[in-house]
């Protein structure tokens, strides 16, 4: 029932006595980069015309000579703890991520995931505890890096550098004096207590590097923890050992400091991710949350022919798949040619080139269970048991029915007497009639496999563990189904088609002609006690399908 | 709270001591896929016992256990991979002896009970297989069965298919299966395509492979650990290192019964009055989750190793950036697991032995064939009675930095090494060289903003004060491959040769993090580790105890660290 690294921790503050610098926290989001390198250039998507053309820099590596494909994302999150609500009203303690980052995106549904000229801005009032709650959702706008202000010390350093006539002792720093210093007031303000299920959402598009910080606020309900939490990017192909976020493989950033994530953006689909600090504890507990990557195909200009641009693809051998050659090769050229163009509206959840992935509006959907017993003995000083796990609550999207059909976040009282946003994902499904829905599906569950059933429209497996339904040869391997059912760490693509009849048969983007009956209809798990709230018989996996 | 406290006070210690010993034993034991084989020519002959025993747990118990194990008199033909040392196949063992045999080859296999009187008949059955005949034995349910005081029965069948398969009892499975009885066999196909064995140049011994990975293992006098240069008579199958996973769990109070009762009927006359158990085998409450019979962190200790007389096969799977490396998983137990592989995807090959195939050709280098047409899959559930191939690879593709932190201004000649791309984008034209198959647009680019030892800078990312983190077991020392990488992101440099091998002249100024490492040296191996577990979580538990259970750590190892299967 206990944790060697609790132990191992206070080793190394024994063995070392450490001079660690005042400035533990500090956020990272370059504005260019060797492969981003124009920072005008960074804030938005470029459309895709083609692979990016490279040159040997001085220092002996490929940059960007054209094409420079993709953008900088930045976002950070608080590791610690929060309150949530349950089906039954019950308020429950979770170890938990919050948002440090795209607070007021969070609140609203959206990913907290930014750019780099969003990211780098400075709150302009003062955070109380428990915002964006506390201040009021209606008037709270701001999305940047909670805590960064400007580096007074490197600016004062600086000037008096410059006129002493020396060099300055922070080179670089930018006229605005945001070097990612961040004032660590704001960071426990807002940080403590301000856990979220599911942890923030995370959305990038492939050819982006992607700059996620981890600050470790503490779990002000757990003094007798010192934990660590890492970010694990769940799926991520060719990961990176030192960013895998296992603790036990790479490090662990401690509390009161911050650890940047760095990555390219992988291959597009839908990942997850959580905590991998003793992952039967810290998933239980609510360290989960989404995570998706947006295909190139996206950003082929309207018009284009989506064959044509997966072909282009194919020339560069980062983008290229050749099943012939690379085992793992994961969207390959669809086996039959066509004339599908990149349409107006709507998006790809792969590099599909035949529309086969197209839908109008994607809903991220994660499952989770909690264990109302785990979850009271982790919040009392007790040792928890892991072979007797039982979940009682059963999540979509942090919530259990009714709550998953509630608009808009949910707000928890916690043990700091402040209303804060615990779940802000509602799990309501909206399309409009003739349109198709992405349901990104992720299961998070520690304990058991769990089934997701669809009420009335069909479902369309079309992408499996982030990577698209297909074969090696590019026949499509999509199956319709009633339903899915997944374990803990898997993650699945479903279309729901409300449209019967299409103007071009053959190319899902093209309009519909026929649509099915408006109406709600129901997404719900025939693993019939999980529709329960701990003790109440109703409730648990299940939400609407609301087609109007 | 204060007895708590002392609990808490004991178990940290015990739990220290424990996963250190184990870890530290764990240096140089990697897994490949052992087992027995039944000679060659037409007919593979085995002779199993099924007996009882107890077998080890990492919180120090001992659970009464039945399993299969090689008859003491008519030892097995063989074992394989000839390369490993050290092989033993006891009375007992969990899981069972794996049975390696060749697509074509007519299996014999004589069973012969061991177990206590009172424990009654027992038999395997071999699914996906067509028995041929069966002698001896007594009738049974599903198949013939040996009866208790040493009754035997002989079943034999046609290895038909090639890939992995399952082999358990089909007596009382509920309780005979979770007391332990179950095994593996692996049938590797009759006729290895052609590609598959294009390159002959392989370590001594060894065979030959599709691509150069055989000069690699000859130059750096690695062995060849695989059974075969391919897992099924298809092209796109041939793989450079092979492990094989069985998944169960177990419910101890099932087997302390068993074991309370079996003491109690003593040496009882088979069949009379009294002479029977009566174990309840529900409800089941398992706290054991093992690979290989094996839980974290023991499934990380050598196959053979003399402290599992019982559970002779490991979970250690280590490989080097490009190497093609099949894994073998089977479902064993009563539970679904769902296996996830950090570092990369799977390619499932098949189900019990069965390719998926497109029905459409796909010409792989010049040879034409139906292309594969298994899921790519993060989280491969395992599921009981259900076997599948799948491979896996790391290269660290696309991480948009040099994963070998090469500084074309150091004066390391190793730092300085050339990546000539392919059409693939790797470097392959030099084998023998540390960074085959690196992934060459990333070739030199810099991680880090400010210079990191004798790492180039100019990068995105600035790591923080390490004092401001953790360390973990398999932390290599920094964000790079190899022992020389890490050697210079400590700002040491070699003037010849790689750090950690014989001859070599480095020099470490030894600004290395504290390091907790001692499961992955950063001198000598400094591989990238993955975690590969169930992602059921408290699965990674041995009897309520983290870390333990269905866990182990995968190592991406760079080309100068010897993966010495051996044992």
């Amino acid at each position: 029932m206990q944790k060697i690294y609790k132990l191992v921790l206070p080793l190394f503050f024994c063995l070392a006595p450490l001079t660690v610098s005042a400035q533990s926290f500090r956020v990272q989001c370059p504005t260019s980069t060797v492969t981003h390198p124009v920072a005008a250039n960074n804030n938005s998507e470029p459309q895709y015309t083609g692979p990016t053309a490279f040159t040997t820099a001085a220092g002996g590596y490929l940059t960007p000579s054209s094409n420079v494909n993709g953008a900088i994302k930045c976002q950070q999150i608080s590791g610690g703890d929060g309150y949530s609500t349950m089906g039954d009203g019950t308020q429950t303690y979770m170890f938990s991520f919050g948002p440090l980052s795209g607070l007021a995106d969070i609140a609203n549904g959206q990913p907290g995931t930014e750019s780099p000229q969003t990211f780098n801005t400075v709150y302009p009032d003062i955070f109380q505890p428990g915002d964006p709650a506390t201040t009021g959702l209606a008037g709270f706008t701001y999305n940047g890096a909670v805590g960064l202000v400007p580096d007074l010390d490197c600016i004062a350093a600086n000037n008096a550098a410059t006129a002493a006539g020396t060099a300055p002792p922070c080179p670089g720093l930018p006229a605005s004096g945001l070097d990612g210093h961040v004032d660590p007031r704001q960071m426990m303000d807002v940080g403590v207590m301000n856990g979220n299920i599911p942890a923030p959402l995370m959305a990038i598009d492939e050819d982006d590097e992607f700059f996620l910080t981890l600050s470790n606020v503490g779990m002000i309900m757990r003094p007798d923890l010192f934990e660590q939490h890492t970010v694990h990017f769940h799926g991520y192909p060719n990961a990176s050992s030192f960013y895998d976020g296992v603790p036990d493989a790479s490090v662990a950033i401690n509390i009161g400091a911050s650890f940047t994530y760095y990555y390219l953006a992988p291959e597009a689909g839908t990942y997850f991710w959580h905590c991998h600090i003793t992952p039967p504890e810290h998933l239980q507990m609510g360290m989960v949350g989404q995570l998706y990557v947006r295909p190139r195909q996206n950003r082929v200009p309207v018009g284009n022919g989506l064959y044509a641009a997966l072909h282009t693809q194919q020339t560069d051998p980062r983008t290229a798949c050749n099943s012939a050659t690379d085992i793992l090769c994961s969207s390959p050229v669809p086996a039959a040619t066509n004339s599908i163009n990149r349409a107006a509206t709507g998006n790809y959840a792969y590099n599909d080139g035949d529309a086969s992935t197209y839908y109008d509006v994607e809903y991220p959907l994660q499952i989770h269970g909690f264990d109302p017993n785990f979850h009271f003995v982790g919040m009392t000083f007790n040792p928890e048991g892991f072979a007797d796990m039982k979940d009682k609550y059963f999540l979509l999207n942090g919530r259990s029915y009714p709550d998953t059909v509630t608009a808009g976040p949910m707000q928890t009282v916690s043990a700091d007497g402040r209303s804060h946003v615990s779940q802000p994902l509602s799990a309501i499904i909206n399309i409009k009639p003739g349109q198709r829905a992405l349901l990104r599906i992720s299961d998070l569950d520690v304990s058991e496999y769990q089934t997701l059933a669809s009420l009335g429209v069909p479902m369309t497996v079309i992408g499996l563990n982030a990577r698209l339904l297909r074969d090696q040869a590019g026949n499509n391997l999509a199956y319709n189904t009633n339903s899915i059912t997944l374990g803990g760490g898997e993650s699945l693509d479903v279309i729901l088609d409300t449209c019967l009849v299409r103007s071009i048969a053959g190319d899902p983007s093209s309009t519909c002609s026929t649509a099915m009956a408006t109406g709600t209809y129901y997404l719900y798990t025939p693993n019939l006690d999980h529709l329960s709230n701990d003790a109440e018989n109703f409730g648990g996996l299940m939400t609407e399908v609301r087609v109007n | 709270m204060r007895a708590t406290k002392m609990n808490k006070t004991i178990s940290i210690a015990r739990w220290l001591l424990a996963p250190m010993m184990a870890l530290l034993l764990a240096v140089a034991a990697h897994a490949a896929t052992p087992g027995i084989t039944g000679g060659t020519g037409g007919t593979a002959t085995f002779n199993l016992t099924a007996q009882a025993a107890y077998i080890s747990q990492p919180d120090g118990q001992a659970v009464y256990s039945w399993g299969y194990g090689c008859d003491p008199v008519n030892q097995p033909a063989g074992f394989a991979p000839a390369a490993i040392a050290g092989p033993f196949c006891n009375t007992m063992q969990v899981p069972g002896p794996t049975l390696i045999v060749t697509e074509g080859q007519s299996v014999s296999v004589t069973l012969t009970n061991g177990l206590p009187p009172s424990a009654g008949n027992t038999s395997i059955l071999f699914p996906g297989f067509t028995l041929t005949s069966t002698s001896n034995g007594v009738a049974g349910l599903l198949t013939q069965e040996a009866a208790p005081g040493g009754g035997t029965v002989t079943y034999t069948f046609t290895a038909s298919t090639p890939g992995t398969h399952a082999y358990y009892s089909g007596t009382q499975g509920d309780l005979q299966v979770e007391m332990g009885l179950y095994g593996a066999i692996v049938v590797l196909p009759a006729s290895v395509p052609g590609n598959c064995t294009a390159n002959t140049t392989t370590p001594v011994g060894g065979l030959p492979f599709a691509g150069a990975n055989g000069v690699a293992e000859a130059h750096w006098r690695e062995s060849d650990f695989r059974l075969a240069p391919a897992a099924y008579d298809h092209p796109d199958t041939c793989y450079d290192r092979e492990y094989l996973f069985q998944f169960s769990e177990m419910d101890p109070g099932i087997h302390r019964k068993a074991d309370e009762q079996v003491t109690a009927a003593g040496a009882c006359t088979a069949g009379a009055v009294g002479c029977s158990l009566n174990v309840p085998t529900e409800p089941y409450h398992p706290s054991y989750f093992m690979i290989n019979g094996r839980s974290m962190p023991d499934d990380m200790d050598p196959n053979y190793a003399f402290q599992y007389p019982h559970q002779p096969y490991n979970g250690d799977p280590h490989m080097h950036p490009g190497e093609q490396v099949l894994i073998r998983v089977i479902g064993q137990g009563r539970w679904q697991h769902p296996f996830h592989e950090h570092g990369n995807h799977v390619r499932i090959l098949g189900r019990d032995g069965n390719l998926i195939l497109s029905p459409t050709n796909v010409t792989y280098g010049t040879v034409a064939a139906p292309g594969l047409a298994g899921p790519l899959m993060f989280t491969t559930t395992t599921t009981p009675g259900l076997a599948f191939d799948g491979i896996f690879y790391w290269t660290g593709k696309g991480l948009n930095w040099d994963a070998y932190g090469h500084n074309p201004g150091s004066s390391d000649p190793n730092a300085k090494l050339a990546c000539v791309p392919d059409p693939n984008g790797y470097n392959t034209i030099a084998p023998t060289a540390i960074n085959y198959y690196e992934w060459c647009q990333d070739h030199n680019k810099p991680l880090e903003v400010a210079p990191f030892g004798d790492v180039a800078s100019g990068g995105p990312a600035t790591l923080p004060d390490p004092n401001l983190f953790t360390n973990g077991p398999w932390f290599s020392g920094s964000p790079y491959l190899g022992p020389n990488a890490t050697t210079r992101a400590t700002a040491g440099t070699c003037s010849s040769g790689y750090p950690g091998t014989a001859g070599s002249s480095c020099s470490t100024t030894g600004t290395t993090p504290p390091s907790g490492t001692i499961a992955n040296n950063p001198s000598s191996e400094a591989g990238f580790a993955f975690m590969w577990h169930s992602h059921n979580e408290r699965e990674i538990t041995t009897n309520n105890i983290f870390p333990g259970g269905m866990l182990m750590m995968m190592l991406v190892d760079s080309r100068e660290f010897v993966i010495d299967e051996t044992n």
